[in-house]
This record gives structure tokens, sequence and C-alpha cells, in this order.
């Protein structure tokens, strides 16, 4: 029987020197889906990959790949594939010997290996291309082939550093389309990294928001954009307004001097907390009508939205995105439901975090 | 316009050198290579080189130089693949390059100095009790100093390309299955030739031409080329004899120049 879990870390820490780059890394990855480490550059999410991969080992802490503790099995024996961030296809070897390379390496027959290599190629959209040197590819087709060679081997796990970087703005975009589609199709379980959360949003099943070494959530794209956990996350994944508060009691929260009903429950009456409400959840009103009032400091033109900074009486800064057009100087109303109001708790746990959140989901479906 | 003509004027020192003291030279060389020793023109010269002293000096002199080349490489890669990884590379390189700015026959005295009757190589022999050996005029001294003196223009080529090497090549072929060794010969090797074939060009060439080595530590046991057209010119006289060996001398650096030139 097949494990349900391809890959798992348990309180893996990882230092260089005196630096530690992951502190107490602890979480699961399922077979089959599409999972993304997102975050700033230096946050640990490379090194992730790179412990997967086994091109770097752990300092302390278990790693497991399909069940088995693989901490000191060298990278050449993981039933893992890298997609390089350089791609880091062989200069001197052309399109078909650098997807062959895996399979060389495995002493399979000439035969079967160009059966494969064609095959790798059809499911890239490459066919034809055997012959090509690598230097001949221009920058998207470079990508497909490092896939090409990555997916031939048929391995558990594909990892992706950051494969989409040096993309243009539209390619990028397709080629978000073409790996979410290709990872379907196979089946096989995905890790990308990337620091583009607009990226990370569109392509996951899952995403692991990572900073200075360690997960500060995990979830869904939906989840962790409606219900961020802190700060950082509120901040990294999308904009977003992030204003200090306080919670009153359940669903009654206070913050800019009023009180606003909300949907969170579980903490302390009176506790401080951080309010976030996105900026696509604020609707122009006129004045009386408004939660808040607000007066216009810029406005930009997005494209599909107006990007508008807005100061309040209080001082606080808010973003909106809107389609209405507004003036700069003038003051409006500022309206939000009780749903998009999102309080986050000062130093949550992940693992404090799902329990509260857990225990409302039930506390919904007992009413 | 303005442009052309500074372009032109930063191509004097150019021109001038490259007359002055490659053309006119190599012609010279050619000239003379068709007079024989009473100064008449023939072809005698060249007759004369396809006799069998003097293609057993050529046939020599290749040896020698391929030896040197092969030694100096074998000892060079490793040497510039251990120094890549190192934290300070740049002045372990440094370290290796250092002696090569010493004047070569100055080096070459200090080895007669150190491989000589009463030098510390024959006191350490007597010491551990083999006995004083003649080491200083053999095959062995003439190839342990040239390969001395060579090695720091094979180690920085090699420690140069497998520098530039990017480290995911490397990880992608340990990611893809291969072995360490199977990464070297399929991957690292391949992708450092040119550092390699540059360094051979630059032991190689100036190798075959060798003699002041070959008189000052191999005691003329070994004549090269080098060895040959230096006799021509400074003792017998015959300049027409040198200039010819000359000649083949530039065809054949000029042949392995492209044998081991870089493909385009």
């Amino acid at each position: 029987m097949e494990n349900t879990t391809i890959i798992e870390f348990h309180h893996v820490k990882k230092k260089y020197d005196d630096d530690i780059v992951l502190d107490d890394v602890t979480f699961e990855m399922e077979r089959g889906k599409f999972y993304t480490l997102l975050g700033p550059s230096g946050c640990g999410k490379t090194t992730i990959l790179r412990l997967i991969a086994g091109f770097t080992e752990a300092t302390s802490g278990e790693i497991f790949l399909d069940g088995k503790k693989v901490n000191t099995i060298p990278a050449n024996k993981r039933k893992v594939n890298t997609v390089f961030q350089d791609y880091a296809l062989f200069p001197h070897l052309n399109v078909f010997e650098n997807i062959a390379f895996g399979l060389r390496m495995k002493k399979m027959k000439q035969a079967q290996i160009e059966v494969k290599v064609k095959e790798a190629l059809q499911f890239v959209n490459l066919a034809g291309y055997e012959n090509r040197e690598i230097e001949q590819m221009s920058g998207g087709q470079r990508q497909r082939v490092a896939i090409a060679r990555a997916i031939v081997n048929e391995p558990d796990v594909i990892l992706l550093d950051e494969p989409l970087s040096a993309l243009d703005l539209k390619l990028r975009t397709q080629m978000q389309y073409e790996l979410r589609e290709l990872q379907k199709r196979l089946g096989i379980t995905f890790v990308f990294v990337t620091h583009d959360q607009e990226e990370a949003l569109a392509m996951s099943d899952e995403i692991f928001v990572i900073n200075e070494g360690k997960i500060q959530q995990s979830g869904t794209p939906i989840d962790i954009y409606d219900e961020p956990i802190n700060r950082f996350v509120a901040d990294f994944i999308g904009e977003s307004n992030i204003v200090q508060g306080k919670m009153i009691q359940d669903f009654l929260v206070s913050f800019v001097g009023q009180t606003f009903n909300c949907v969170d429950q579980g903490m302390k009456p009176n506790e401080a907390v951080e309010i976030v409400i996105r900026p696509e959840d604020l609707e122009i009103t006129p004045t009386e009508k408004g939660k808040l009032k607000v007066e216009i400091q810029s406005v930009l033109f997005r494209g599909v939205h107006y990007e508008i900074n807005a100061i309040d009486d209080a001082g606080n800064n808010w973003l909106i995105h809107t389609t209405k057009k507004v003036i700069i100087g003038e003051k409006i109303g500022l309206s939000f439901t009780a749903e998009s109001i999102h309080v986050m708790r000062h130093d949550e746990t992940e693992e404090e975090f799902d329990k509260r959140l857990g225990a409302y989901m039930e506390g919904e479906s007992n009413a | 316009m303005h442009n052309k003509h500074i372009r032109r004027i930063y191509m004097i020192p150019y021109a001038l050198w490259i007359t002055l003291f490659v053309i006119t030279p190599i012609i010279l060389v050619g000239y003379y290579s068709f007079f024989d020793i009473e100064g008449n023109l023939s072809i005698v010269n060249y007759q004369k080189f396809f006799t069998p002293v003097y293609l057993k000096m050529t046939l020599s002199s290749f040896w020698y130089a391929f030896l040197i080349t092969l030694i100096s490489l074998i000892i060079a890669y490793p040497t510039a693949f251990f120094l890549t990884k190192t934290k300070h590379k740049q002045l372990w390189l440094l370290l290796i390059i250092v002696p090569s700015w010493v004047n070569l026959l100055l080096k070459a005295y200090a080895f007669i100095g150190i491989f000589g009757k009463y030098g510390p190589t024959n006191y350490f022999l007597e010491w551990i009790g083999i006995g004083t050996k003649q080491i200083l005029f053999t095959d062995f001294s003439f190839i342990f100093v040239a390969v001395y003196i060579f090695i720091p223009f094979m180690i920085l080529p090699i420690f140069n390309a497998l520098n530039e090497l990017s480290p995911s090549f490397i990880d992608a072929a340990n990611d893809l299955g291969a072995s360490r060794w199977a990464t070297f010969r399929r991957v690292i090797f391949p992708l450092t030739l040119d550092g390699v074939k540059t360094g051979c060009q630059i032991v190689f060439i100036p190798a075959l031409s060798l003699f002041m080595l070959t008189r000052l530590i191999a005691g003329n046991r070994v004549i090269t080329l080098g060895t040959a057209i230096e006799q021509h010119f400074l003792v017998t006289q015959d300049w027409g004899m040198g200039a010819t060996i000359a000649v083949f001398l530039m065809l054949i650096m000029f042949i392995f120049m492209i044998l081991t030139g870089k493909d385009v």
C-alpha cells in the first residue's frame, strides 16, 4: 500500500556556521499535490528544497521520503528530481542527451531511452527538438527541457526552485498554467519555491509561508489569503491594511476608536489584536453612510482598478482598490462587512490558530 | 569620422609590434632557411631535416614535451580541483603562481644545487640509507624541473575553468542519479575541457623548444629542437639549418594549436 504522506520533516534544523537557516521545521506533504514554499529571499525556502533533494544535510531533525528516513541518503539515490532556477542544463549536451542523462545513469537500454525522451518532450510540447543545442533554445524552451529532464525519471517528487523567475511576465503566466496542468496530468508531487505571492496563490493546492527559518502558516491559498495568522503573512500575501485593535468580546472588535461586529472569536476579553482588511474589501460610500471617514491622498490607475491611498482622522493609512473614480482631497466614507474584518492575535502559533479556528467551525455546524 | 582617426592612432603600437617582432622575424627565418652554410641558395637544409638525425631529434622533442605536458596535467587537474574547494582559494592559487615570477635560469641553477652530488636530495637519500645517486643530468631531473616550471601555467586555466563552473551543474548531475565519478566524467571534465586544452597549449608549445634546461639540468643528454637551433646559430654558425629547424618547429606548433583549438 502506498503512503499518502510523501515528504515529512520532523523538527528539522539547519545551521550554516552559526547562522540558523531553518529553525525546528515540522511538516508533512501529501502525495500528488502541488505545494508552494513562499517567502522572501533568505527565508529558508530554498534550504528546505535542498534538504529534500539531498544537496545538503540537516543539522538535526529527521527527514522522511515515502516513509523512509533519508537524512544521510545522497541526492543521486533519492527518487526526487529538481528543476533548477538557472535550469542547469548541460551546455555540452544537446536536448536529447540532457533529458536522457538520468536514464543513462540508470543504464537503461538505448531503444527504451529514445522512447522515453520522446514521450517527455511531447509532454512539454517540444516534440522534434531532440537534436537542438541548449544555446539555440529560448528561455521558455530551456525551462521545458529542464522540466522534461526531471519528469522523464518518473520521480516521486519534483522540486522547482523559482523556475519562472527568469521569464518575462507573459511567458511566466503561461508557464504557470502549463505547470499546474502538467502536475495534474502526471499526478506527481510538486514542491515549488517562489517569492511571488500571486504565483503561489494561482498554482498551489497548499502554500507554506516561510519567514526567518520558520513556517509561518500553511494552508490552501484561500485559507491563507482570508485568514492570515499574523502581520507577516497578511503583508506578504496580497496587500492589506493592518491596524491595531482590541477584541472586546467574541464577535465584537474595536479599532480606530470605534466598535465593529466581526466573525472572530476565542480570544480573551479586551485582548490586544491586529486587524487586517484587504483593500478590495473596502467599499466607497458617501461620507455619512461610511463606517470610516477618510480623505483621499493619492490615486493610482492600475488598469483593472484604481489604487487609492486615504487617511482617516486618527492618521491611519488606508489602501483601497476600487473601480470607482475619485478625486484627490475628496472626503469619502468606507464601508466593509463583518466578514472582511480579519482578526490576528499577537504571537499565536499555527497550532493554536488552527485549534481556535476549528473550534468555531464546530460551533457553526452545531448552531 | 573623428572616431575612425582615433582608432587608427590606437592601432599604431599594435601594427608596429606585429610588423617588427612577428612578421619580420618569420620572414627572415623563412629566408635564411634557404641558404646553406656557404651562403648559397639551396634546399639542402630541408633535405637534411629529413635525415634520421633530425627526425630523431624531432621525435625526442615531441616525446619530452608530451611527457612534461601529461605529467603537468596529471598533477595540475586535481590540484586545481582541490584549490577551488578551499576557503581562501585566490590566496592558495597565488602561492602556486608566485614562483613562476622568478627567472627560469635562477630556478634552474637552484635545482643544480638541490640535485647536485652534494645537494640536499642526495644528503637525504644517504640519510635514509639509499645512498648517493646521480640525479642531475638524467631524464628524470630534466622532466622534474620542466614540470616544476610549467605547472603554474597548467593550473591557472584549469582552475579558472573549474571556478567558473556553476555548482548547479554538479547538483543537477547528482540529482539525476550520477555518482561522483560519473559526475566528473560526464559533466565536470567535459565542461572544463577548454581549460585543459589551453593549459596543454601553454605547456606543450614552449616545452617543445626548451633549450637552457637541456644543458643545465639534463647536461645535453636530451637534445631537443630548441637545443639544436641554439647550437646551429651560436656554435656551428649554420644559420640556414637553424632557421630550417625553426620553420619546422613553428609548423608543429601551428598544427598543435589547431588540434587543441576550441571548437567554433
